[in-house]
């Protein structure tokens, strides 16, 4: 062996086990990553794939529309390189990655776990559950309405683990949902080594037993986890973007289960749990029901607004909400129609503010309608999950059109009433006509309501 | 590099195939991104002569993604205004270049791919001699940095007009030592074209 004196930096191993990852991109020394080469800690894989067809061996994408052929300078050719990932660092024909297959971390087995909750019996239900799927290394869906406490079901299953040595990864399309569910892991598993990945997040050091990560992060781990849950399931982009479905088979070894966690799974999950691990909680964990939509209609809504006017049922439902001193969120289907009418809003009441997808300002804004410095917020479909504000009633002015999907508007009602003390609250569809997608959430949300409170 | 874009290459939008038609007809290249992109960028209609675009939020963004995150095929994005600007041009157009190590890292030079892209024909007799940038200096620094180009081996500076091509001007120490060094090697006239102004 050549280079004898050299050894292997646990930091380099702690941190390439499990991912594959672009070589010239490595936070560690050339040197070292040589060295650890020629010892064959690594195997190679070329970023591009050509044969039989064009594949990026990061994020998988197979769309030959997002790739783009250049002349190289760097390898004197005609190269290739994936767009879909680039902003991971691009991966082109001259680039390799890097996948760890040298010595392991110790596995360490202890796990602090510092967790008193009480859970309701539906809970405990669903935590047994999940557990048996874990050990019987089966798949399991999770389907809990909006409420029902859906994190702390987790607990059991990861602690069981963690404590098996095994490597776990909690992955959701949201960065909002794992910027909010690692500091409650790390409360529960106080000695626990967990790392949060997302676009931008800093950089973590040593080895992670569990990681929190988005979709996105794992097109960056290979064969990395003995365990998957996926929360929020069927939140954009994931449903939409095969790659990220794909890049969920690829973090987890071959044999490890999946979990998937939602409250408005889609038939396709259904249908592929029905029959193996499943568990429905159709009730809140305060035992209120849900707040059932009502509908309201709001003729030409669209007109009025473009003129100026809010359309009276709507200014009511304002002004009311400003004299019972109750926080709102009016959902609105385009960032257009929400550019028009934030100003009018503003005539009823100056401190009214809007959010949108793009807005940097978004997590402050909603704190300031959480710590009721404003009165109501208007937002696109951004807020429609992940938040929690006591008392919050909500409208959804439109409700009709195509992006509030059934699950969308089962989410959005989903924010009211789910403290204890507000246990209900006014949940609004205003709008131009009804659709099949509005009597799907209606009829959905009374369907857990009568399962979760049968006569 | 060829193929028509069917999304925006900036926000991933489906582009309108309107436009395309309108494009075929009026034989221009077909777009590369969506209206909405477009708009983002402000056009300099001050100094048109010497530069296009002024630099703002959305340039920012773009040069981000073009240079640092090696995005070649964002260099379609400019390129019926640099085609419209340049096909009449007389000089002859000359882009900065990268120096070699530094155009072996980014594996391909930027301002080159925006001329090809805009089918506007170039030469190149510079050769770039240093790796460091000028931006990251003081003026006392820049005034006495030593040449940072010399002429490629067997090239012939003519006596007639050449046109420099880079992306920003900010110093102008770049744009400066280029037209010295053309000059002192008989060129007629040196002219300097960005694609933003500093
Ligand atoms: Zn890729
Ligand atoms: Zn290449």
């Amino acid at each position: 062996m050549k280079y004898k004196g050299w050894l292997l930096p646990p930091a380099l191993r702690d941190f390439h086990e499990g991912r594959i990852w672009l070589k010239n991109h490595t936070p560690f020394h050339e040197d070292d990553i040589k060295r650890a080469i020629e010892r064959n800690y690594f195997y190679i894989k070329e970023g591009i794939q050509t044969i039989p067809q064009i594949k990026c061996n990061r994020c998988q994408n197979e769309e030959p529309q997002q790739f783009t052929h250049f002349e190289c300078s760097k390898c004197q050719k005609t190269c290739v390189y994936c767009r879909h990932c680039l902003n991971m660092g691009r991966i082109s024909c001259c680039t390799t990655l890097l996948i760890w297959r040298g010595p392991q971390t110790y596995k360490q087995k202890q796990h602090q776990f510092e967790w008193a909750g009480q859970f309701t019996p539906l809970q405990q239900q669903a935590s047994d559950e999940m557990l048996e799927s874990v050990k019987r290394q089966r798949n399991h869906l999770v389907h809990a309405v909006c409420g029902a406490g859906k994190t702390e079901i987790l607990f059991q299953s990861v602690h069981y683990a963690l404590e098996k040595g095994l490597r776990v990864c909690i992955a959701t399309p949201r960065t909002d949902v794992v910027l909010e569910l690692f500091p409650r892991f790390q409360a529960v598993f106080p000695k626990t080594n967990i790392h949060a990945l997302y676009g931008g997040a800093p950089k973590q050091e040593g080895y992670a037993r569990l990681v929190m990560a988005t979709t996105h992060q794992l097109y960056r781990f290979q064969h990395a986890f003995d365990l998957i849950i996926v929360d929020e399931a069927d939140a954009f982009p994931y449903t939409f973007d095969q790659t990220l479905q794909t890049a969920v088979q690829k973090a987890k070894k071959p044999e490890s289960p999946i979990i998937f966690v939602t409250a408005t799974p889609s038939q396709k999950l259904l249908q592929q749990h029905k029959r193996s691990g499943y568990s429905f909680i159709p009730k809140r964990y305060h035992n209120h029901p849900l707040p059932v939509p009502r509908y309201s209609s709001l003729w030409r809504y669209e007109n009025s607004l473009n003129k100026g006017k809010i359309p009276l049922k709507l200014q009511r439902w304002i002004e009311d909400r400003l004299t019972r001193q109750e926080p709102f969120l009016i959902f609105l289907p385009k960032v257009a129609l929400m550019d028009i009418v934030t100003p009018l809003f503003q005539i009823i009441h100056p401190d009214i503010l809007a959010v949108h997808a793009e807005d940097t300002d978004r997590k402050e804004k909603v704190l300031k309608l959480r710590n009721e410095e404003i009165p109501g917020l208007l937002t696109t479909t951004i807020l429609e999950r992940g938040i929690t504000i006591k008392n919050v009633q909500v409208a959804v002015v439109g409700a009709e059109s195509s992006i509030f999907t059934a699950s969308a508007l089962i989410q959005i009602a989903g924010r009211v009433g789910r403290n204890q003390a507000y246990a209900d609250g006014d949940v609004v569809f205003f709008h131009h006509g009804i659709t099949v997608e509005m009597d799907e959430a209606r009829a959905t949300i009374e369907r857990s309501n009568k399962e979760g409170f049968p006569r | 590099m060829n193929k028509n874009e069917t999304h925006c290459l900036l926000c991933t939008q489906p582009l309108q195939l309107i436009t395309s038609w309108k494009a075929l007809l009026t034989k221009q290249f077909p777009p590369s991104i969506c209206e909405k992109c477009l708009a983002r960028f402000e056009r300099n209609t001050s100094h048109e002569s010497t530069s296009l675009y002024r630099y703002n939020e959305a340039m920012k963004d773009f040069l981000h993604q073009y240079k640092f995150l090696q995005d070649v095929a964002l260099a379609k994005v400019f390129r019926q205004e640099l085609h419209t600007h340049l096909k009449h041009e007389k000089a002859t157009i000359i882009p900065i270049p990268m120096h070699p190590e530094k155009q072996k890292e980014r594996t391909f030079s930027h301002m080159d791919e925006l001329l090809k892209s805009a089918k506007i024909p170039y030469i190149q007799l510079l050769e770039k001699t240093t790796t460091e940038t000028q931006s990251s200096k003081n003026r006392e620094e820049r005034l006495q940095t030593p040449p940072l180009f010399r002429l490629l081996p067997d090239i012939r500076v003519e006596y007639k007009e050449y046109l420099l091509f880079d992306d920003i001007q900010t110093t102008g120490t770049t744009l400066q030592h280029a037209t010295q060094l053309l000059l002192g090697a008989g060129a007629e006239n040196v002219r300097i074209f960005t694609l933003i102004s500093g």
